[in-house]
């Protein structure tokens, strides 16, 4: 049975256990035959036009981990911001994992997904928000929203700063080979609320697992979301994101992602604006060696004027692997007085890898700021040169250079617990020895 | 030759200018002087024309002619000169071929026919060397790239280009150093005669001692409210500003 | 640079599309539609030898299996190509040794056009090979050219005269299923310009064509096809302009370049088909395929004016396919009331040490669509390969719309690829600027539009720029608010 059919045909073991006169569960069951008629993206969408799914969907996966994995703080602390106190939303395999969280009710809601889907005081928030961004005719999107029960939940109020950054960690045990997962996230930032939120997906053996991750997040007015997504899984994961923000006025979404191992990395992100003077940032380094793949597909659709976006991806590329950046900015009519920049720069470091890079702009408005940039290269040899001649071996010259033109992407990083760890991991990976603290 | 009457002018709905009286006979030569934010630049803006000002009450009259109802361009037409205090950047479009757009425009205006290639080119020559413009900046993209200096200068080889009967210049001094400020003043010297007047706008007295000024009026909170003759730009040099505002 | 803003403001009293004239020679037009019988009926009709009709009925029947593209960035209703007749010429038979021999309305035509002949051959020494409906009625400087040894001519005549050359290379650059309407005119193509130039030659004129669709209902189906062999240098020049109609008539041509080794061919081109009127109604059709193969040391350059037809979808590209060759691509796409442009180009980079240079000026006014699209490709065996794109977009008004769709593939760890893009639109403070020295606002935004497309205007030989300038006025006006 082809991997499409198990998905449809699994449908009624899902629902099972859950209540079918609810509201979302109209949602999902929609959602459902959406992707039923869609199936998987090919290469023939447009937006998927560098980036195949074959190798991933031809094959079978389950859908529901058999049991429990167990899991030992000192096994996985290291995937931690360990030297900063955090919430945490902690799942293995899918499932909720109550030792390693840290969850809270307290000013804040960070919880459980499947909680705030079935407990009547978080009705009001998910008829509100559940699904609302997220758009059913992506059909990977509508695969997620059809089986949407579990992943992370948090609600800021109004005039709230939480405290500490709060980290969404999705483990896969490998006690099960080949697992399909399906994480649904969603995130509320109230008026003049602010957030750092950190989401990793992290194999702990080698072992074929595949996500379809869905995340809504909603910054109201004067609200400050700063998301990290760290993507630096093992060459047998592969991690499809959706995330999907929608931004009021005077708001600030910022989102880094840092792609530095995996099999297969699909991102997408899309922004949407309701309001005058938004802010939207995207950000993003990617590393890759071997055979892996990692493609950013980005909108910052400005439906609203006075608007600003800046999108900054930066991409390294070794062996055989291959990156690839699609790039939209829609501007429309009425988003006069829009800012909006696009910035993708990529070093290829062997002849067998890959970049393909469409920067797109579309706009419809005449008062507009608007601009992109795409450079495909290498290393600036006279740079090389005067290093060289300064005592500097080449390769370590090379690698020094490489590591400063992936570096200053992380000087917006706002957690420095992070920037640190990051800094670490992208000197590590390009071979660098900083010997001293940045 | 300039008449301006109890001028009231807005911009963005705040009133800025507020009733400015101003007489400018051929042959003169007016300075306008001020702190910043008193409306120097407002004035110079309202009596070109620029629509983004708009005149509540009172009355600007050129050789008689009263400006109310016209455009920018046919104010240019009936000789007035602005030197920007920002020129603005036009890519693409060289100094050489906007001056001759510009000139031919005014010519067609005053029912003139295009001026002859050979004429245009030897005006160009003499009044580029008038202000030691090198003639390879002439092909340079208008204002592009331009220095501070190099923007002011090509202002006023436009108004040497164009002889207008009445020019303001608008700030021309600031960017400059003391060598360009020399040949900027020493341009505009040459250019004045009897028939045409010239208003400077500055904010110091420094350009003062190089075009020497046959009235000087001190702006403040859109009102001229001091008139003398140079010697008041001394004592403004020498005083400030500050005593100024006990006399609004 | 001549100077032209005076006669420009002239031109600007007509706001109608000026080269809107209907010129009523008798034709001889086949019936409508397209079938088999048809194109053996062009074939036998233009006297072609047997594998001329043979690669036609196989470009038919390749085209009979493929669907009409649908990816670009325009929407508009697809012709009926069964309602198309595939054949129009003046009916007496156009074979003239001089210009007295010429039908006198025809001249005027040509006279109105502003292509006088002999102006342009006594002035300019440029060599004018004119299509009226698909057929070359008048060629000059013939002679003059052979003497060096070039071949300048219809294509059809180089089809009998010169078979071996048409035989080795047509279709070798776009093969007749390369797209959709690549294959159509393969299949039914009536006639367009030939072009050789002989090893080490360098032609010592401009050769132009200008291409006019004239009758009612017909499409334009025209092949270029211009070699230039090893060492050798030819600067060709194309201009289009079609009477209005208010039936949308389709136009797809077919341009093919071969630079041998060390050989430059530079390629320009004046657009100006008839856009529709103001609400959008009528105008042609413009979907044309043109591509350079580049040898070894060889350039191409394409550079092209775009200001007419409803709907364009045009992509002149290279295939840098020899070490050391270049591609250019200047460009200035002009849309204005409903008219859409997807244009664009591709540069595919096979040789080691290739270059090339992209810069795209749109300009999008009214209700129209302007879109950039463009590929630049490095494959995983080459080394060395640059390329520099620039793209910039001036929208005025807004109910308009600028789009930029660059694809970038590089596969080469040597490759050097830069693309940058910006939108902008005429500064308020520009145009003050031009008010306060006496340039009214619709000759101020044609200065600044001149400006603005000036790295391209540059590229153009002297008397196409002129017209280009005038062209780029002509199409923005009214489009100031």
């Amino acid at each position: 049975m082809e991997f499409k059919e198990k998905l449809i045909s699994s449908y009624l073991a899902f629902e099972e256990d859950l209540d079918l006169t609810d509201s979302v569960h109209d949602t999902r069951a929609h959602a459902l035959k959406i992707f039923e008629e869609k199936g998987f993206p090919s290469k023939k969408d447009e937006l998927w036009k560098y980036t195949s799914l074959d190798a991933l969907i031809h094959k079978d996966y389950s859908l529901f981990p058999k049991s429990e994995a167990s899991i030992e703080l000192k096994d996985v602390k290291k995937y931690f911001l360990y030297d900063t106190d955090t919430y945490k939303v902690i799942f293995i395999d899918g499932v909720y994992n109550p030792f390693l969280s840290n969850t809270t009710h307290d000013g804040l809601d960070v919880c459980l997904m499947s909680a705030a889907l079935s407990k009547p005081k978080y009705r009001d928030i998910i008829n509100s928000y559940f699904n609302k961004i997220a758009p059913f005719d992506e059909s990977l999107t509508a695969l997620n929203t059809s089986y949407a029960k579990e992943g992370a939940f948090i609600y800021i109020p109004k005039k709230t700063v939480a405290e500490k950054p709060i980290e969404i960690i999705h483990f896969s045990s490998g006690e099960q080979d080949s697992l399909w997962l399906q994480p649904r996230n969603l995130i509320v930032i109230d008026k003049n609320s602010q957030v750092q939120i950190i989401e990793r997906h992290q194999s702990l053996k080698q072992h074929s697992v595949v996500t379809n991750s869905v995340t809504e997040i909603y910054v109201h007015e004067e609200a400050f979301v700063d998301y990290y997504k760290l993507q630096n899984d093992l060459t047998t994961a592969s991690l499809i994101d959706n995330t999907y923000i929608q931004q009021e006025k005077n708001s600030h979404a910022s989102v880094h992602t840092f792609s530095l191992g995996g099999k297969l990395i699909r991102n997408n992100l899309r922004y949407f604006h309701k309001g005058e003077h938004i802010l939207s940032t995207l950000k993003g380094v990617t590393i890759l060696e071997g055979k892996q793949h990692v493609d950013h597909s980005t909108m910052v659709h400005h439906s609203q004027p006075n608007c600003e976006s800046h999108q900054d991806y930066k991409g390294i590329f070794s062996e055989r692997s291959e990156g690839v950046f699609n790039g939209q900015i829609l501007v429309d009519k009425i988003a006069q007085k829009t800012n909006a920049f696009q910035q993708n720069n990529n070093v290829l470091l062997d002849d067998k890898a890959t970049v393909n890079s469409k920067p797109q702009l579309e706009i419809f408005a005449d008062d507009v700021k608007c601009s992109h940039g795409c450079t495909i290269g290498q290393m600036n040899e006279e740079a090389l040169f005067y290093l060289r001649s300064r005592g500097i071996p080449k390769k370590e010259a090379k690698a020094l250079m490489t590591y400063a033109f992936a570096n200053n992407v992380l000087e917006s990083v706002q957690l420095p617990s992070l920037k640190k760890r990051i800094n670490g991991q992208i000197a590590r990976k390009l071979g660098v020895n900083l010997g001293f603290e940045l | 030759m300039l008449t301006i009457e109890n001028l009231h002018a807005q911009v963005e709905g705040k009133t800025i200018l507020k009733g400015i009286d101003l007489d400018v006979k051929a042959g003169e030569v007016h300075a306008i002087m001020g702190p910043n934010g008193s409306g120097k630049s407002t004035l110079a803006s309202v009596v070109a024309g620029n629509e983004d000002y708009k005149v509540i009450k009172g009355k600007i009259l050129l050789k008689g002619n009263d400006l109310a109802d016209l455009d920018a361009e046919s104010r240019a037409h009936l000789g007035i000169f602005l030197s920007f205090q920002y020129p603005v950047e036009i890519p693409g479009v060289s100094v050489t071929n906007f001056i001759k757009t510009a000139i031919n425009a005014n010519r067609k205006a005053q029912g003139l026919k295009d001026m002859p290639a050979s004429e245009l080119l030897k005006k160009i020559r003499e009044k580029a060397k008038l202000l030691d413009i090198d003639s390879k900046f002439l092909s340079r993209s208008l204002n592009e790239g331009f220095s501070g200096g190099e923007k002011k200068r090509n202002e006023i080889f436009q108004m040497a280009m164009l002889e207008p009967a009445f020019a303001i210049l608008d700030e021309t001094d600031s960017g400059l150093d003391i060598d360009a400020l020399k040949i900027v003043a020493n341009g505009v010297n040459k250019l004045k005669g009897k028939d045409n007047a010239v208003v400077v706008i500055t904010h110091y007295q420094r350009l003062l001692d190089y075009i020497v000024p046959d009235f000087v009026h001190v702006l403040f909170d859109g009102k001229i409210v001091k008139s003398g003759t140079k010697e008041l730009a001394h004592e403004l040099e020498a005083k400030g500003y500050d005593w100024i505002k006990e006399l609004a | 640079m001549a100077y032209t803003e005076e006669e420009l403001k002239k031109e600007l009293e007509t706001k109608e599309y000026e080269y809107g004239f209907y010129t009523d020679i008798e034709s001889d037009t086949f019936p409508v539609g397209l079938n088999e019988e048809i194109i053996r009926k062009i074939s036998d009709k233009k006297g072609e030898p047997e594998w001329m009709t043979d690669w036609r009925l196989k470009a038919y029947y390749n085209w009979k299996e493929m669907t009409e593209p649908e990816w670009a960035n325009v929407h508009y209703k697809k012709p009926d190509l069964q309602s198309i007749s595939y054949y129009s010429a003046p009916k007496k038979k156009p074979k003239y040794e001089n210009l007295d021999q010429v039908d006198p309305e025809l001249l005027e035509t040509f006279n109105k056009l502003g292509i006088s002949i002999e102006e342009q051959k006594k002035l300019s020494g440029v060599a004018v090979d004119i299509v009226v409906d698909s057929v070359s009625v008048a060629t000059t400087f013939r002679e003059t050219l052979a003497e060096k040894g070039i071949i300048f001519c219809s294509i059809s005549e180089a089809i009998k005269d010169h078979p071996e050359l048409v035989k080795k290379y047509i279709g070798t650059v776009i093969p007749p299923k390369d797209n959709y309407y690549a294959a159509l005119n393969s299949a039914v193509f009536t006639d367009g310009s030939f072009c050789y130039i002989p090893k080490g030659v360098r032609c010592p004129m401009e050769l132009s064509t200008y291409f006019r669709i004239n009758q009612a209902g017909t499409g334009q189906f025209e092949r270029t096809l211009v070699i230039a062999d090893e060492s050798s240098y030819v600067s060709y020049l194309e201009g289009c302009t079609a009477p209005s109609r208010d039936e949308n008539q389709l136009h797809a041509a077919v341009v093919e370049l071969i630079a041998m080794d060390d050989a430059e061919i530079k390629y320009s081109t004046v657009q100006n088909w008839y856009p529709g009127d103001k609400e959008g109604k009528g105008g042609v059709y413009n979907f044309v395929t043109k591509r350079g193969l580049c040898n070894t040391r060889s350039k191409i350059s394409w550079t092209q004016v775009e200001t007419g037809s409803a709907v364009t979808w045009k992509y002149p590209s290279c295939i840098l396919k020899g070490d050391y060759s270049i591609g250019e691509f200047y460009s200035i796409a002009v849309t204005n009331n409903f008219q859409q442009a997807d244009t664009g180009t591709k540069m595919i980079h096979l040789g080691n040490n290739t270059r090339s240079t992209i810069i795209s000026k749109g300009i999008s006014a009214g209700n129209s669509q302007n879109s950039y699209r463009g590929l630049v490709k490095v494959g995983s065996r080459t080394k060395n390969a640059r390329n520099f794109s620039q793209c910039d977009s001036l929208l005025m008004g807004n109910d308009c719309g600028a789009h930029t769709f660059p694809y970038i593939e590089a596969k080469s760890n040597t490759a050097h690829i830069e693309h940058e893009a910006t939108t902008s639109k005429i500064g308020e403070d520009q145009i003050f600027y031009c008010n306060q020295r006496g340039i009214d606002t619709e000759k101020a935004i044609a200065l600044i539009v001149n400006g603005f497309s000036k790295e391209v205007l540059n590229k153009l030989p002297m008397e196409f720029a002129v017209e280009a300038q005038k062209l780029l006025e002509i199409s923005l006006e009214g489009s100031v608010g």
